[in-house]
């Protein structure tokens, strides 16, 4: 193989995994995949190898394509794919996240010849199930939505045109013209993604593009095996928990082993506690995800692609049965609160191991925040995703009130739910104060958004964590503040729990704070310059 | 005498036209004192300023200001209970794993923030009164104690009610008269307050950098009897009067770029050709731009240093390809040019000041596209030994020859250039066959055959002096003024005597605006809808033609959304279906500056470029060939051959020919 030709070919496909990702985001409608990026993109090989995977979209996402293409391939092989034909599954326990993320394979033919397959997923606004958006008090996975086991349909026959497969879905959505726009976005992407690959065959031919993912992927694995080797030779440890499951006051644990031998790295769960009864449980793919995120950001960053090869390097281990490997059917909705500790573990377990890389966790929830209401007949929801302070490290403080590392969502501008909501209105946005933990090098501060309830009949509902236990702090340095979700009611405040729905009336101010980064390092040894910045910017208050 | 004047990071180029024709400069640039260096070439020119009816300047001073932070002291005012709007930003982060992620540092900290009494709703409801009485001792105790340069206001949905922003205004000025003062609302009076209080900040941050520059500059100007016009570029490719740009300096913002563009389009059109695709190869970067029928697209999503600016600008492009960067091989044994560069210092290995690691321009030099024996801006000759030098332990660990990686390198880079333009063509669901491309700037001319290649365009138009184009775009340029609006709501028929009135009421605004400034009364005007089916967030422009505004149909306006659509996202979002929503209004308004010649009028010849032997390697092989002055061309001469003019070599490769044309303008066309 030429190494020209390679580099070229790994770039092409590379764009066309990005193009793939900005065609989704930009003309979706979920609000999720517009505002949070939830979504993925990328170009598989003929086998169902992850090649180039889009490096612009959520983390949480990354390096799971295969899982659940291997699950569509073992029902329908590739061998009897033809032209228009497409795989598609949301199952969680068939290699998929939760039933909002659908998975969508297209192959990719060339002259008659597969070479490789165009995947996208994205977390759509609505597929049916107990409730809108999110069914909190589902008990089963199959409260939680309409439920696609891995398949295989054909575009042309079943889905275009108002094929049956398209009205069967539609059939059991309730907002079916956003939801079948954003598959069709799905499919489009696709297309998109196919036709860079068939360019990049007419010009360099078959055999050189399928040579050329093989050689990515081996590429990758490369680039992390020679991460690993730089890591000494032994078993780190870390451990961390959820507040509680929402239905009893018992926090969950979740313990990471990691064991670098040589260039192999493997990652094992086990000490992890039993999966639980609500939606808090992370499928395996979620597990998978959010190992590897955390991988590339220790070991490479950037600078290195995702693919197969990583995973090639990486092990990764769940006990069965675990909340981070959950037997069918419990339910998944929230999964993102147990995958954020399992990356927090993983990232203790590298601090062990890299000292000089080692970063505090930081608060690392998805703060699902979701108000409703229903007037003239006609519901109106509000959901937005909040931020939250990272970890303090050696290198310095940790940054305040951002999107927690594996997702990537934008805050809602004011202005924006000023135009679309009458039930209630932003009084303030702000930094807190104090929120961020002591050290070194402080723990980024959170923030608090206060929501003004202007009409009777509105609902809260959330789903968050660390309102107990807050981000630990790291090498002498003290956690971060916990969050935390409070109604104000004329002079009565109702303390809101981690996982909640609760009616409002009008006149209440709810409070949300989001929690702090753990701080890095003893406070004492903070510089005296910027112990006095944080308080001329009232970042401290004593 | 006209002057166009570009100040960019290494080289400042100038361009005067006169009777005798177009005379071009290029001098060093003084980045510590860009003013200095904007003399030293009016000097180098022999201009006397006297006789310069026509004054033109480009200058990255507003830009650099922001990125190395040394703009003015700002106080910011918000609606209360919003003071950490510049810091908790959108709460997103542009590295996804980076685990020591940071923001950027804010243009204004925390403690001179302060908030002010009110609520404003989204129709422009009041839902809190202004409390003056609570604000003005506050108001009073902040300005005197805080040594502020100028003062910026957001408040929320003042684009709905700008009454508040406009009393705070008048309160601020009564404490403080000698304080400059940015409502919001006058930067932009579009939604989305993060958005809006960035870019009002950033113009009263760059305002005072700004304002001392250009009284410097207006000091010399007068004090050498110049009795002309002295305009500025803006980044949206047309000019103003200097001094409005000193009341919005985020037009300033990112100016550089978009007066190469100006001059591409001008000159390519000298040829008859409007729909092009413009690159411009510098140093460290490429940029590149789409062009429908003379017009670039803008776009409103324009950011510096991260920070979003809301003023339309010419939709650029920009990847880490240029001349300095560097060639290397990763850990995983991949061959890679950039993202890093060697910079202006010590630059390419060929340049002889130290540098030993191989750059794309000494690839160049090593497959001697770039002439080997070349003086380096006509004084210290070019190191071609070094530049081979550099790329011998790359060429050992590969087990090729210097001359095949060098071309290697060349080739990885033009396949990073290639995907920047599919990005804005392919990408966008343009073809970019349908397109010429037309490269500037440096190096651009040696490498768009190539480029345009891979993407099967089979027409490159290279201007003549493609090095200073920039500088000659500033003297083409329109002056023009844009306003926008967010208004939204959906589009059905009850809603267009609205649409019209909003467009009408834009379009008296900017007339009178351009009145103020004096602009001549040839005026043009252009109209875009930014539209989206409800439940998405990001829109799409439909152009509006004026001349039918009477009997536009809403039916038309989403026929035409809908088209677009489906030509951007390759599916319609069922049209049928859905609604279709107005977001906002963006207008423009152009007065044409007077007709300027062909750059390729230079008054000095090219005489001074002989015809000499040359060896150029490309597809694997050493080719005896030759370098000529572009001027003397035969027409249909073959590549593979080098062609110079004062300002830049064009690279023919083989399989490709060049001729010139009456507008001088080098057209390179595959053969057949």
């Amino acid at each position: 193989m030429n190494p020209v030709d390679q580099a070229i070919i790994s770039q092409a496909l590379l764009s066309a995994a990005r193009e793939m990702g900005i065609k989704l985001y930009r003309s979706a409608y979920s609000s999720v995949v517009r505002d949070g990026k939830d979504a993925s993109t990328g170009i598989l090989d003929c086998t169902g190898q992850a090649v180039a995977q889009s490096d612009e979209l959520i983390p949480i996402l990354v390096g799971s394509l295969s899982i659940t293409f291997r699950a569509c391939a073992e029902r329908y092989p590739v061998e009897t794919l033809r032209e228009g034909d497409f795989y598609i599954c949301n199952h969680p326990y068939h290699g998929a996240h939760h039933l909002q993320d659908i998975l969508i394979f297209v192959p990719i033919f060339f002259e008659g010849e597969l070479l490789g397959f165009s995947a996208s997923v994205a977390h759509h606004l609505d597929i049916g199930g107990g409730a809108p958006g999110m069914n909190t008090s589902a008990t089963d996975y199959y409260q939680e939505g309409l439920i696609i086991p891995p398949s295989k349909y054909n575009l042309k026959a079943d889905w275009q045109d108002d094929g049956p497969f398209q009205r069967f879905l539609a059939a059991n959505f309730r907002v079916p013209e956003m939801t079948i726009g954003d598959i069709d976005s799905q499919f489009a992407a696709c297309a998109v993604g196919a036709d860079r690959v068939r360019e990049l065959a007419a010009k360099f031919g078959p055999a050189t593009v399928k040579a050329a993912m093989s050689e990515m992927i081996a590429y990758v694995e490369r680039r992390v095996r020679a991460a690993v080797r730089a890591i000494p030779d032994g078993t780190y440890f870390g451990e961390d928990c959820l507040d509680d499951d929402g239905l009893s006051d018992e926090p969950l644990a979740i313990k990471v082993k990691l064991t670098v031998a040589g260039d192999q790295l493997s990652v094992d769960f086990e000490g992890t506690c039993p999966q639980v009864k609500s939606n808090l449980n992370a499928p395996f793919a979620s597990t998978v995800s959010a190992t590897l995120a955390c991988v590339k950001s220790v070991l490479t960053g950037d600078d290195v692609p995702f693919n197969e090869g990583a995973t090639r390097a990486v092990s990764i281990t769940a006990p069965r049965g675990s909340l981070l490997n959950p037997n069918p059917p419990a339910p998944v909705r929230a999964r993102m609160e147990a995958a954020f500790r399992s990356y927090d573990v993983v990232l203790k377990a590298f601090g062990a191991a890299i000292p000089d890389r080692a970063v505090a966790p930081g608060y690392d929830c998805t703060t699902g925040f979701c108000l409703s209401h229903l007037k003239d007949g006609r519901f109106r929801v509000f959901l937005e995703l909040r931020d939250g302070g990272y970890g303090g490290s050696a290198k310095g403080d940790g940054c305040d009130a951002v999107a927690g590392p594996l997702s990537n969502c934008t805050n809602t501008p004011v202005e924006q739910i000023d135009a679309d909501y009458d039930f209630f209105r932003i009084e303030s946005y702000e930094l807190r104060p104090d929120s961020g933990g002591r050290g070194r090098h402080r723990g980024g501060m959170g923030s608090t958004r206060t929501y003004r309830i202007l009409e009777d009949g509105v609902r809260l509902s959330i789903y968050a964590d660390r309102f107990k236990f807050p981000a630990a702090g790291l090498a002498g340095g003290e956690p971060g503040a916990p969050g935390g979700c409070f109604v104000h009611r004329g002079d009565e405040v109702i303390t809101v729990r981690t996982k909640d729905d609760l009616p409002l009336r009008r006149g209440d101010l709810i409070v949300l704070a989001s929690g702090g980064g753990g701080g890095f390092g003893e406070a004492s040894a903070r510089d005296e310059a910027a112990i006095k910045l944080d308080q001329k910017q009232g970042y401290v208050t004593a | 005498m006209r002057v166009g004047i570009e100040i960019g990071g290494t080289f400042t180029d100038l361009v005067r036209i006169d009777d005798r024709g177009i005379r071009i400069v290029k001098v060093r640039s003084t980045p510590a004192a860009p003013d200095a260096g904007l003399f030293d070439a009016v000097e180098a020119g022999g201009i006397d300023l006297e006789a310069v009816r026509d004054f033109a300047h480009g200058s990255t001073v507003a830009t650099n200001a922001v990125l190395e932070r040394k703009g003015g002291r700002i106080a910011l005012l918000v609606t209360e209970g919003f003071r950490d709007i510049l810091l908790l930003r959108r709460q997103d982060r542009e590295a996804l794993f980076d685990i020591f992620y940071r923001k950027p540092e804010p243009l204004v900290p925390r403690s001179d923030t302060l908030e002010v009494p009110e609520r404003v709703g989204s129709g422009g409801d009041v839902v809190r009164a202004l409390d003056e009485d609570a604000l003005v001792p506050r108001l009073e105790a902040f300005l005197r104690d805080g040594g502020y340069d100028a003062v910026a206001i957001c408040l929320l949905n003042a684009f709905a009610r700008p009454d508040h922003e406009r009393r705070v205004a008048e309160l601020v000025r009564r404490i403080a008269p000698d304080l400059p003062v940015t409502c919001s609302v006058d930067v932009s009076r579009a939604f989305r307050e993060y958005e809006r209080a960035s870019t009002a900040t950033l113009a009263a941050y760059v305002q005072p950098v700004l304002d001392a520059y250009l009284r410097r500059i207006e000091a010399r100007l007068d004090g050498s009897g110049f009795r002309g016009a002295f305009s500025m570029m803006q980044s949206n490719g047309g000019r103003v009067p200097a001094a409005a740009i000193r009341s919005n300096g985020a037009s300033a913002l990112l100016s550089g770029p978009a007066a190469g563009v100006t001059g591409a389009i001008r000159q390519s059109a000298r040829s008859g050709v409007r729909d092009i695709i413009t690159l411009d190869i510098g140093g460290t970067s490429a940029d590149v731009c789409l062009i429908r029928d003379g017009r670039p697209d803008l776009t409103k999503e324009a950011r510096i240093d991260t920070l979003p600016v809301l003023v339309p600008m010419v939709d650029i492009t920009t990847i880490g390809a240029g001349g300095g960067s560097l060639v290397w091989i990763d850990d995983g044994g991949l061959l890679r040019v950039g993202p890093r560069s060697a910079g202006a210092d010590p630059g390419p290995a060929c340049y002889g000041r130290g540098g030993t690691a191989p750059t794309l321009t000494d690839a160049h030099v090593v497959c001697g596209r770039i002439n080997p024996d070349a003086k380096l801006a006509g004084s210290l000759p070019l190191d071609a030994a070094a530049a081979r030098r550099a790329f011998e332990p790359i060429a050992e660990t590969l087990g090729l020859s210097v001359e095949e990686v060098a071309s290697s390198a060349i080739r990885i880079a033009v396949e990073a250039i290639v995907s920047a333009i599919r990005l804005v063509s392919t990408s966008r669901g343009r073809d970019p066959r349908d397109y010429v491309l037309v490269p500037f700037g440096g190096a651009g001319p040696l490498h768009a055959a190539l480029v345009a290649d891979a993407l099967a365009m089979d027409r490159v138009l290279i201007p003549p002096n493609a090095g200073v184009l920039s500088a000659y775009g500033l003297l083409v340029a329109d002056y023009s003024v844009y306003d926008g609006v967010t208004r939204r709501r959906r589009l059905e028929e009850e809603a267009m005597p609205d649409v019209r009135a909003t467009i009408a009421e834009l379009l008296e605004g900017l007339t009178r605006r351009a009145d103020e400034l004096g602009l001549g009364p040839d005026r043009r005007f252009d109209v875009i809808l930014e539209m989206r089916f409800v439940g998405q967030a990001y829109d799409l422009g439909v152009p509006i033609d004026l001349a039918a505004l009477d009997e536009l149909k809403a039916s038309d306006l989403v026929a035409a959304f809908v088209r677009e659509h489906e030509i951007v996202y390759r599916h319609g979002g069922l049209g049928a279906v859905k609604s279709v929503e107005i977001v906002s209004f963006q207008a423009g308004l152009h007065v044409a500056p007077e007709t300027v010649p062909s750059l390729a009028d230079v008054a000095e010849a090219e005489a001074a470029i002989p015809t000499i032997g040359a060896r150029i390697y490309d597809e694997g092989r050493w080719h005896e060939t030759s370098r000529q002055a572009r001027s003397a061309v035969a027409d249909g001469i073959r590549g593979p051959v080098a062609l110079e003019d004062l300002t830049a070599t064009v690279y023919v490769p083989p399989g490709w020919t060049a001729a010139s044309d009456e507008a001088g303008n080098l057209t390179l066309r595959r053969v057949a």
